[in-house]
């Protein structure tokens, strides 16, 4: 028999619970590399105390004007705000990690009502929750200014609402943390996520084009949505303005049919988590099959692969790079839509400004579209070179074992990238070409020799900068994905000093009316940049066994 | 006395006040079946890495298969093979992909290193697995692939670290006869496990390392030589290991004193 007299109650626990997340971060912050986010943090929670005291005034104001005017009608727009912010604000921050701290407290005795209770208490102590809370308590309070008769209603509304909003958020939170467990659905879903913040460039266009014989079919749907949580709280504080006992009684009945509904839902994910439900994503044990790989003959095997060598002209282990650049480019779901980012640019660049586009009155000359965009299409495909590593894990003490000379590694890894940033240029530039047309054949040598330009003269420094201000990612993963700042700011400025020189030496062949000067410049600092790079391997490849091992200690984490 | 394949001399590494290994002079014959125990924090990892190049020592010499690390890494890189802690894999690479990558990358050409996966896939029993992303592998797969990539090139000294953890019992005995006939076949195998046991059935030398020096080294029976113990007793490598590293009591003790487990 064990020795615990009582278990603790909810109070306690949660108390508990609090102290543990508190220590966590404490001792977090003792991580020197985490003093810095400290000041993050500050920030962050400076300009959200503002935004919710803003907003806290925002929504007295608004729900007094609605009450005392005439437009009681309004307020349903307040409570939509508020619950659209609480709904959706959490699937941003969450970065798309699935979190399995709260699942972690499984191991205790714990009941299963308590583990719901938790998982709500959970559900109130993030920042969209109590910033919401806060605005419903304006709300409140500006509803109670202007006409103290409503104060009832509206409080027990709010209440409604609120415990509805929470139980939704917490039971959204639970199926995306199911969902986002399994490595394939989650990079399935950033991969569509990243899509739909993509597509939302073509909002604006779209609506130009097609909003007007939108209108009426759109103005039909929403019509829904007095159905939904934010309209049956509106209509419900309306209706107590208009003595309108049916409005009040559908609407609080509505609410609390949603708030059935979602704690209805809630209870069964948490009661399957309480379960033991598995998110995990370990392998299932191997099927046992009889073992008749091993007598495979070297003919069989050779034919089993690919024809021939791999790029043949180059050595096998920077070949090697390369393909292995290839696959992980395949598998990592965020920069492989990364790559549909340029040809999409095009596309959105050209409606909003080419022929035919609704700006027409803005429309760019292709003699300078061209190279602006691709600058722009460099700058988006060459930014992940200063942080090369980032995504080999613990991979990167392959490369240190291996009899080879580092540089092989940085020029497989240049190479690829090269002939990635090569093959995006060209598919934009033909989606260039048919959407503005083409450019002269002097600003076209010139474009070309100032984009070899950069992309060489990057690399050089992007290849030291990956070496020196390494930064893990993990593919699958948004949240906390970034460069070092080091990494950030030399890339930035590196950018913005390639592209000044670009800009000047075309501005120089325009002003000396000899459109041919950019190219030959361009050409002459292209073989300048390459011959850099090629002399800069030997000493970057000395440079990764002096830094081999705040690489291995900080990807291997 | 046959051919020296591992030679350290003073070899020391520090972290900032911490020395880690402190001074280490080791010396493994070619062919053998060497252990190097210690407990945690020791300096085995640390000792593993500057012998495999992936950690520079601070000072010393270190001397393999007769070659200078320091002046020809590549040259002993190609004749050696780790298992190095955290096992580094490529995850986002199915095995086979992994081992082909490997493969090149030790300078074997395409069709000697389709031969060799394919039976290093069938041996460790991850055939039917191959075109699986190794994030996807359980720990035993996966450390049963980074044994397959340390081998595929033929080393002639083989460096694991903790090679038997989280492997199943069956794949850890056909591993361990794999290891044996290697051995048999003169590669040498150094090895570091915190399961002594199997330590002492696999391993024909050992050292110990305790606080970042080499407190013990040398065949099973010189160190049980070097153990005083009753006449007749034959020593365990856990009693010697105890016994040299001074804790054959006092934890044990300890444990006694947690009254309400008792």
């Amino acid at each position: 028999m064990a020795d615990v007299a009582q278990l603790p109650g909810v109070l306690a626990q949660l108390r508990l619970i609090a102290g543990l997340r508190w220590s966590l971060l404490k001792n977090g912050l003792q991580r020197k590399n985490n003093r810095w986010d400290l000041v993050g943090v500050i920030f962050a929670g400076v300009f959200g105390a503002l935004l919710v005291v803003g907003l806290s005034f925002a929504f007295f104001a608004g729900a007094s004007a609605c009450l005392a005017g005439k437009r009681a009608s309004w307020m349903a727009l307040l409570f939509w705000a508020i619950f659209l912010w609480w709904q959706v604000f959490p699937i941003f921050v969450a970065g798309f990690g699935a979190n399995f701290e709260f699942k972690t407290l499984l191991r205790f005795p714990l009941s299963r009502r308590t583990f719901y209770l938790l998982g709500l208490g959970y559900g109130f102590a993030d920042f969209a929750a109590v910033s919401s809370v806060c605005w419903v308590a304006a709300m409140i309070l500006g509803a109670a200014m202007a006409r103290p008769e409503v104060l009832p209603v509206m409080a027990g509304v709010s209440v409604l609402f609120v415990l509805m909003n929470v139980t939704l958020e917490r039971l959204i939170g639970s199926w995306l943390e199911k969902i986002l467990a399994k490595r394939k659905t989650r990079e399935l879903f950033i991969g569509l996520f990243v899509l739909s913040m993509v597509s939302l460039n073509f909002l604006n266009p779209v609506l130009q084009r097609y909003g007007n014989a939108a209108r009426p079919r759109i103005l039909e749907y929403l019509a829904y949505l007095d159905w939904l949580p934010g309209s049956l709280a509106g209509s419900a504080v309306a209706g107590s303005v208009h003595g309108d006992l049916r409005a009040i009684l559908l609407g609080a009945a509505g609410l609390f049919v949603w708030l059935g509904v979602t704690s209805g839902f809630l209870w069964r994910r948490f009661a399957a988590q309480y379960r033991g439900e598995d998110l995990g994503e370990s392998a299932a044990p191997a099927p046992t099959k009889k073992n008749n790989a091993i007598a495979v003959s070297a003919e069989k095997a050779k034919a089993q692969s690919s024809n021939g060598e791999f790029l043949p002209m180059l050595p096998a282990t920077v070949a090697a790079v390369v393909l292995k650049e290839f696959r992980y480019l395949t598998r990592n779901g965020m920069a492989f839509f990364t790559l549909l980012l340029p040809p999409i640019m095009v596309v959105f660049f050209t409606m909003q400004f080419g022929k035919g586009s609704a700006l027409r009155e803005h429309s760019l000359n292709p003699e300078m579209f061209f190279p602006a965009i691709m600058a722009y299409l460099i700058l988006i495909l060459i930014t992940p070179a200063y942080n090369a590593f980032a995504f080999e894990g613990k991979g990167i003490q392959t490369y240190f074992m291996a009899p080879l000379r580092f540089q092989d590694v940085l020029l497989g890894k240049n190479l690829f990238l090269a002939a990635l940033i090569a093959f995006e240029l060209s598919l934009s530039l033909a989606l260039l070409v048919w959407r503005v047309g083409w450019p002269s054949t002097a600003m076209f040598a010139a474009t070309i020799g100032a984009g070899t330009f950069a992309v060489t003269g990057q690399l050089t420094i992007a290849n030291w900068s990956s070496l020196s201000f390494p930064k893990k990612m993990e593919i699958g993963k948004m949240k906390g994905q970034r460069n070092s700042g080091v990494a950030v700011w030399t890339a930035f400025g590196v950018q913005i000093v390639v592209a000044a020189v670009c800009a000047g030496i075309i501005l120089v062949g325009r002003l000396l009316g000899n459109p041919w000067i950019p190219a030959m410049a361009f050409t002459g600092l292209t073989a300048a940049a390459a011959g850099g790079y090629v002399a800069s391997l030997g000493a970057l490849s000395r440079l990764a066994e002096k830094k081999k091992e705040l690489l291995i200690e900080t990807l291997c984490r | 006395m046959g051919e020296i394949a591992i030679a350290t001399e003073k070899l020391t590494r520090t972290f900032g006040a911490l020395t880690a290994v402190d001074s280490i002079d080791l010396k493994v014959q070619a062919g053998h079946f060497f252990g190097f125990l210690g407990p945690n924090g020791a300096g085995k990892s640390t000792t593993i890495k500057m012998l495999t190049g992936l950690l520079a020592p601070t000072s010393g010499r270190m001397e393999l298969l007769g070659l200078d690390f320091q002046k020809h890494p590549v040259e002993v890189k190609r004749q050696i093979g780790v298992v190095p802690e955290g096992m580094g894999l490529f995850e986002r690479l199915t095995g086979a992909e992994y081992l082909r990558f490997v493969g090149r990358m030790y300078g074997l050409d395409r069709a000697t290193t389709e031969k060799r996966l394919e039976e290093l896939l069938g041996f460790m029993q991850l055939a039917d697995r191959k075109k699986t992303l190794i994030a996807d592998y359980s720990h035993g797969m996966q450390k049963k692939l980074a044994l397959a990539a340390a081998v595929i090139h033929g080393p002639r000294i083989l460096f694991l670290d903790e090679p038997f953890e989280g492997v199943d019992a069956l794949a850890a005995g056909a591993l361990k006869a794999l290891l044996g006939r290697m051995t048999e076949r003169g590669v040498t195998i150094f090895l570091t496990s915190h399961v002594l046991e199997i330590v002492e059935r696999l391993c024909s030398h050992v050292a110990i390392i305790h606080q970042g020096r080499l407190v013990a080294q040398g065949s099973l029976e010189e160190l049980r030589a070097g153990v005083a113990g009753t006449e007749g007793e034959t020593k365990t490598l856990e009693q010697i290991f105890l016994s040299i590293v001074g804790q054959s009591g006092a934890e044990q003790a300890g444990l006694e004193e947690l009254t309400w487990l008792t």
